[in-house]
């Protein structure tokens, strides 16, 4: 099969299955915090393939920095592995907007330090990212074509000269070839034409395996098996994983507590994203690869899992399955037991209305989405803003939710983009504490950002759709000591 | 195809051969074909170099315009001849021509041409391939492939463009054009090692790969030379040219200051790092010449098997014992780069001046007697490739 037959097939399977590292088709990284006193937004885009490119973006969001500095380090080779710093220059016309590139070697778990230099002094931020194989790029036709013709022109160019050198180029000046030459010629021309045959289809036999074993090393998270099994009269979500590379200690550092849970776990209804639960698994038994939630009065249906984990290497993956989750057979189920997890949350919502901003959070509480009148496009730069308010239109105040003002998860309809975020970005703050541990520079304030003190009732949180289509939002805040989770649909162009 | 002009008369043909030879410097065309074929090796030899070192680049480095510069020079000079001798050409320059579709150029133009053209191919089937696999991890990949039959060929077109009238000149005229030739195929030379140069390091050089890759390798190119030259020692002196530019990229590169500018950083390098030092070719180099000279530059049915056993015979006991004196603290020095041919990204340890026999084929007899089946095969296609350059008089 052709190169790039191989290459549409693939891209085809990559579209089908999602690519996925932490988050599901939303590979960027956003961060938005203080590097000192300097108020930043960092975006990240990753490369496709590894080694690659990645495009950093940061925002100052006050005051004029002098001079902002980049650097990925690697977390094995640590900061003194790490190259120097490159200088990340001003976007023109945009204020405050710099760019650079970081150069990804390696497929693995960095830390990017954003270094900030200016009159409000020096400031550091530490933006974890991961670096995945997650595509394969296709060769575009006319590249194809152009580079096809310039090869078909080499082989017949190549073959004309070896007839000119056999019949003419060891004659005197002057001299004309004889028949016995013409025919050593054509003779000679057609063996080399054999042999260039064989030499093409031995580059194209290369090639093959070269895409092969690329194609192998694109990211899957580990494979898991998630099941709901009754409990007593209760009902017991169960995930296993099960993929053989969880077994290799040198190539797996274990899994760390993020907001102390080692496992994020959602539950999403196919298909009209109208059931939803955030759940807390344990590992039973002290086992590395079972985890154990009480299942939540959810209705009857087919739900994709997402589980969100962290290595202590600080990479991130999100483990996906599918799990069928069946009606209550009788009364007994119907009330469940208590949830393993005091912070597990759970909302079903029917469809609701694109331009519809205010979601009902009960007890007199509602949500409204300051989205102003803009469409949202995919891959633009956006804050989606919420506000809680009481019953009678006071801002509501919020409390801290596992150490977040407020968590979103954001999912498009069919599933191929699903992504946790909080206000301080999409990254995971286990890991970028794992790494300001390690950084010597790095003095972070002593909690984790965004726990200095209670939440306001406005959150906001940074972020780009990556793909056009319709995604439903759910944004989870914590009020008079329960989870409140405002539903809203979105379509971005 | 029809030729564009009626073919010139012996007569005509003759002068052709005098008025080449008797140019006391060489044609512009010639002079930057040379200018071009060396600045092809330096480029890329420095861009390795800027790859174990800096460890990133974009297209504009300067390695990379040195490279291309060469592709445009020899490009530029062979078109030049294939235009100028379709449509403006003397009859004796028409005469010293062959053929392609209908256009006339010396055949060394045509190949330089087809090199310049397969470079520029290389260029964007390149970037693709690094957008889709990843950026440059090994020297060895399809694109790289096609560059480097492109740079070959380059350099072949530029042996060919000098040995053409060279081999007209009158006895007694040939010294510049044949010495000019054997510039370029000691740069020929260098492009092959480079290429085996994954292999050929210090440490490898007690185990049997690195014979049996030098020993396919190099006897082809200094039997083809040794046979095809009208000069003496024409291998030896290949040889010279060989260890001379790599001595000269060597001493000069590490002059440098750099620093790497990738992560992981395992050995903080502060200058650009080096490529190896020559192998001792112009030893086994001149066995040969002394043995295609005595043999009257004919065919003999068993030059080619004497002419391997020399090479395996003097080229395995010098590099056994060459390599033993380049892993050890007396090569860790600027003259010898025993030290200097490390890329960032290796961890410093003892493992850098052993023999890296683990897990690799020993060189036992057996496998000695493989690599001198491979000399002898080799020596007999170059004997059989120079015997044709002899004859190349277009």
């Amino acid at each position: 099969m052709s190169p790039v037959l191989v290459v549409l097939a693939v891209l085809v399977s990559l579209l089908l299955a999602p690519a996925a590292h932490a988050h599901v088709g939303s590979p960027n990284v956003f961060f938005e915090g203080m590097a000192g006193s300097w108020p930043v937004r960092v975006i990240i885009r990753p490369p496709g393939v590894i080694p690659g490119l990645a495009e950093i973006t940061v925002r100052v969001k006050q005051g004029a920095p002098e001079r902002i500095q980049v650097q990925p380090v690697q977390w094995k080779a640590g900061v003194k592995g790490a190259p120097p710093p490159d200088e990340a220059k001003p976007v023109p016309g945009e204020k405050g907007l710099w760019s650079a590139q970081l150069w990804m070697m390696t497929a693995s778990s960095y830390s990017v330090r954003v270094r900030i230099t200016g009159p409000a002094g020096e400031g550091l931020a530490i933006v974890p990212v991961v670096t995945v194989r997650t595509a394969r790029l296709a060769m575009q036709r006319a590249l194809g074509f152009v580079l096809g013709g310039l090869g078909l022109f080499l082989v017949v160019g190549a073959l004309t000269i070896v007839g000119a050198a056999v019949r003419e180029s060891v004659l005197a000046p002057g001299e004309e070839p004889d028949v016995r030459r013409r025919r050593r010629a054509r003779l000679t021309v057609a063996v080399t034409g054999v042999f260039l045959v064989l030499l093409l289809l031995g580059g194209k036999s290369w090639w093959d395996g070269v895409d092969a074993d690329y194609r192998q090393t694109i990211f899957q998270p580990f494979h898991v098996r998630t099941a709901v099994v009754p409990e007593g009269s209760a009902r017991v979500l169960r995930l296993e994983i099960d993929d053989p590379r969880w077994g290799r200690e040198r190539d797996w550092s274990p899994l760390m507590p993020d907001h102390g849970k080692l496992m994020h776990l959602f539950l999403v209804r196919e298909p009209g994203l109208d059931a939803f639960a955030h759940l807390h698994p344990v590992p039973r038994d002290q086992s590395r690869n079972r985890f154990e939630a009480a299942l939540p009065p959810l209705p009857a249906g087919r739900y994709r899992v997402y589980a969100d984990v962290v290595h202590e290497s600080g990479f991130t993956q999100t483990l996906t399955d599918a799990v069928e989750i069946a009606g209550p057979s009788s009364t007994a189920e119907a009330s469940p037991g208590p949830p393993s997890d005091p912070d597990d949350s759970w909302r079903t919502a029917a469809q609701i209305p694109l331009e519809a901003v205010k979601s009902s959070l009960g007890d007199g509480l509602s949500m409204t989405w300051e989205r102003g009148s803009e469409p949202l496009r995919a891959n633009r730069e956006v804050e989606l803003r919420f506000v809680v308010r009481d019953g009678a239109g006071r801002p509501a105040p919020l409390e801290p939710y596992m150490g977040m003002p407020s968590h979103a998860v954001i999912s498009r309809d069919d599933g191929k983009v699903f992504v946790h975020l909080h206000p301080v970005g999409s990254f995971s703050m286990a890991a970028q504490q794992a790494f300001a541990a390690q950084d010597p520079a790095a003095r972070m304030p002593g909690t984790m950002a965004g726990m200095d003190h209670p939440p306001g009732s406005t959150i906001s949180f940074p972020y780009e759709f990556p793909q056009p289509g319709r995604y439903r939002l759910w944004v989870q805040v914590k009020s008079g000591g329960a989870v409140k989770t405002g539903v809203f649909d979105a379509a971005v162009q | 195809m029809e030729s564009l002009a009626p073919t010139p008369t012996p007569q005509v043909a003759a002068a052709v051969r005098s008025r080449v030879a008797r140019t006391a410097a060489l044609p512009w065309t010639l002079t930057a074909m040379l200018l071009g074929s060396t600045s092809i090796i330096v480029g890329l030899l420095w861009d390795i170099s800027w790859h174990m070192t800096i460890g990133r680049d974009t297209f504009w480095t300067p390695a990379h315009m040195a490279v291309y510069l060469g592709g445009v020079l020899a490009g530029v000079s062979g078109g030049w001849l294939a235009l100028h001798t379709t449509f403006a050409g003397s009859p004796e320059e028409r005469a010293a021509a062959v053929r392609f579709w209908g256009f006339r150029a010396p055949l060394g133009a045509w190949v330089a041409i087809w090199g310049a053209i397969a470079m520029l191919t290389s260029a964007p089937f390149d970037d693709w391939w690094h957008n889709a696999y990843g950026l440059d991890v090994k020297i060895i990949s399809p694109p790289h492939m096609v560059l480097a039959a492109g740079m070959i060929a380059i350099q072949i077109g530029a042996m060919l463009l000098v040995l053409a009238p060279g081999n007209r000149a009158p006895a007694g005229e040939e010294r510049l054009l044949g010495t000019a030739f054997l510039y370029v195929a000691g740069v020929v030379l260098l492009m092959l090692a480079t290429v085996l140069m994954e292999d050929s390091y210090p440490n490898d050089q007690h185990g049997a790969h690195f014979y049996k890759a030098s020993c396919l390798v190099y006897p082809v190119l200094l039997a083809a030379v040794a046979r095809a030259s009208r000069l003496r020692w024409a291998a030896t002196k290949t040889a010279l040219f060989y260890t001379a530019l790599q001595l000269a990229m060597l001493w000069v590169l590490p002059l440098f200051p750099a620093q790497p500018k990738l992560a992981p950083i395992n050995l903080p390098l502060d200058h650009m790092a080096a490529p190896l030092f020559p192998l001792l070719l112009v030893v086994p180099a001149l066995a040969i010449d002394l043995i295609v000279q005595s043999a009257g530059r004919r065919s003999r049915w068993w030059l080619a098997p004497a002419l391997a056993a020399v090479f395996l015979a003097l080229f395995l006991p010098l590099q056994w014992n060459a390599s033993k004196l380049l892993l050890s603290p007396a090569a860790q020095n600027a003259v010898f780069g025993g030290d200097r041919h490390w890329d960032y990204s290796r961890a410093p340890g003892d493992w850098m001046t052993q023999y890296w026999v683990k897990n690799r084929e020993p060189l036992t007899p057996r496998a000695a007697g493989v690599a001198f089946l491979l000399a002898a095969a080799s020596a007999q296609v170059g004997l059989g490739w120079g015997a044709w350059m002899a004859r190349v008089r277009r």
